[in-house]
């Protein structure tokens, strides 16, 4: 599962460091676009992976992204665990709970990121609004990538394939 | 189920503790540190204040227990000199006590010849009746020289030998000393009776009163005349031609510290 998602997921890490690139709008930055993957284990995997794979999210988010490697580890696989346990008791699959559980993890992983980094003085900081920001973002790209499973796009487009083909 | 996500809880708390711990040591302090020693640090320090408040408090304990030894020895020193102050307070109150006593001799000296000899008492035996005195130098003494003291007759010496000089006193049980009344009108003999003393043939119609007291007479030999031997404390008339009366010494003899010895008033008086 790890090689088969890893370069999804090194995907996602480039476009959230391209989203941050000078020239970009400021809330660009906001949306933590990897979210997405552990939204994806806990909604969509039959099976409850261990966090394992959302520690080693956080820690090449924090190669790619941070000055310090460990708090990202610590907020993304936590973020994991919690949405692994959401999933344990709320049915909804749809977009909507795609964005919710977006919504969970963009907070969940900026406070534990917070609370990971608050020790090390390294001077982070935290807003409402920020937090808000990242939250709603967050839970939009998770929304559309339920609304994009949801739909059964590659079904359909794979359908659609066979029929001109014949 | 319990206990595996039990162990998936402790296995995440501890991976995540190695998770900060790992990027503690990438943050670098002021002075070039990794941050993680400076925890280190700060988890030690507690430690080593603990343990150095310890060995203060253990070498606190130690000097304590050191001065309080020290306190202890010094104690002991100063309870001996204490002592021993107080003992030469004593010596020294005795000594001044004599002197007061041999001054108070000294007044009445002209009585006696010049050749008194002062002497100390060291040791007596009331119930025995005996008294060592001693004198300042080597001298013999005569036997059956007069002892007297400020308050009156002591006895007289039995024994002479270098500076020791033994007294047989007045109250002894076989002393005697002739005394008469001031006036020299009653006059009789004193006899020792252990502690008091007893006055012998006087005659029913003496006129004596209690208080009255009675000087040497010379009448023995013995004892020089005119010196305060005894007072009357007690008068009694029996069917014996004499009166029965009691009497005490006029010395002191409890407290005595100075007598004078007069081996030679014999002469001058003779």
């Amino acid at each position: 599962m790890l090689s088969r998602w890893t370069i999804p997921v090194l995907l996602t890490l480039a476009a959230q460091r391209l989203l941050g690139l000078p020239g970009l709008p400021a809330w660009a930055a906001d949306p933590l676009l990897p979210a997405v993957w552990i939204v994806a284990a806990a909604l969509r995997s039959r099976d409850r992976p261990w966090p394992l794979a959302a520690l080693l999210i956080g820690l090449a988010w924090d190669l790619v992204l941070e000055p310090v490697v460990g708090p990202g580890g610590i907020a993304w696989s936590a973020a994991a665990l919690a949405l692994n346990g959401l999933a344990g008791v709320v049915a909804d699959r749809s977009p909507k709970a795609w964005a919710g559980f977006g919504v969970t993890a963009a907070v969940l992983v900026t406070l534990v990121h917070h609370l990971a980094v608050l020790p090390l003085g390294l001077g982070s900081s935290l807003s409402a609004a920020q937090v808000l920001r990242t939250a709603v973002f967050t839970g939009a790209w998770c929304g559309l990538v339920g609304l994009f499973f949801a739909l059964e796009l590659p079904q359909r487009w794979r359908t659609l394939r066979a029929r001109r083909l014949r | 189920m319990v206990g595996a996500s039990r162990s998936l809880v402790l296995r995440t708390l501890l991976l995540w503790a190695a998770l900060e711990t790992v990027a503690a040591w990438q943050v670098r302090t002021a002075d070039g540190s990794p941050l993680v020693l400076s925890w280190l640090r700060a988890l030690l320090e507690p430690v080593a204040w603990f343990a150095g408040r310890g060995g203060d408090l253990a070498g606190d304990v130690g000097r304590g227990a050191g001065d309080l030894r020290r306190v202890v020895v010094d104690n002991r020193q100063l309870r001996l000199e204490l002592e021993a102050l107080r003992a030469r307070d004593l010596l020294l109150s005795e000594d001044l006590a004599a002197q007061r006593e041999l001054r108070l001799l000294a007044r009445d000296g002209a009585l006696f010849s010049a050749n008194a000899i002062a002497a100390r008492c060291v040791f007596r035996d009331l119930s025995a009746g005996t008294m060592e005195v001693r004198t300042a130098t080597e001298v013999q003494v005569r036997r059956d020289a007069p002892a007297v003291t400020a308050g009156g007759l002591v006895g007289r010496v039995v024994r002479s030998e270098g500076r020791r000089h033994w007294l047989q006193l007045i109250t002894h049980q076989a002393a005697a000393a002739a005394v008469q009344t001031p006036d020299a009108e009653v006059q009789g003999l004193v006899l020792g009776g252990g502690g008091t003393l007893s006055v012998a043939y006087v005659p029913r119609q003496a006129r004596l009163e209690r208080e009255t007291v009675l000087l040497s007479s010379g009448g023995d030999g013995i004892f020089p005349p005119g010196i305060p031997t005894a007072k009357v404390v007690r008068i009694r008339e029996t069917s014996e031609p004499f009166l029965e009366i009691g009497a005490v010494p006029t010395a002191d003899l409890q407290s005595v510290r100075v007598v004078l010895l007069l081996p030679e008033w014999s002469r001058r008086g003779g």
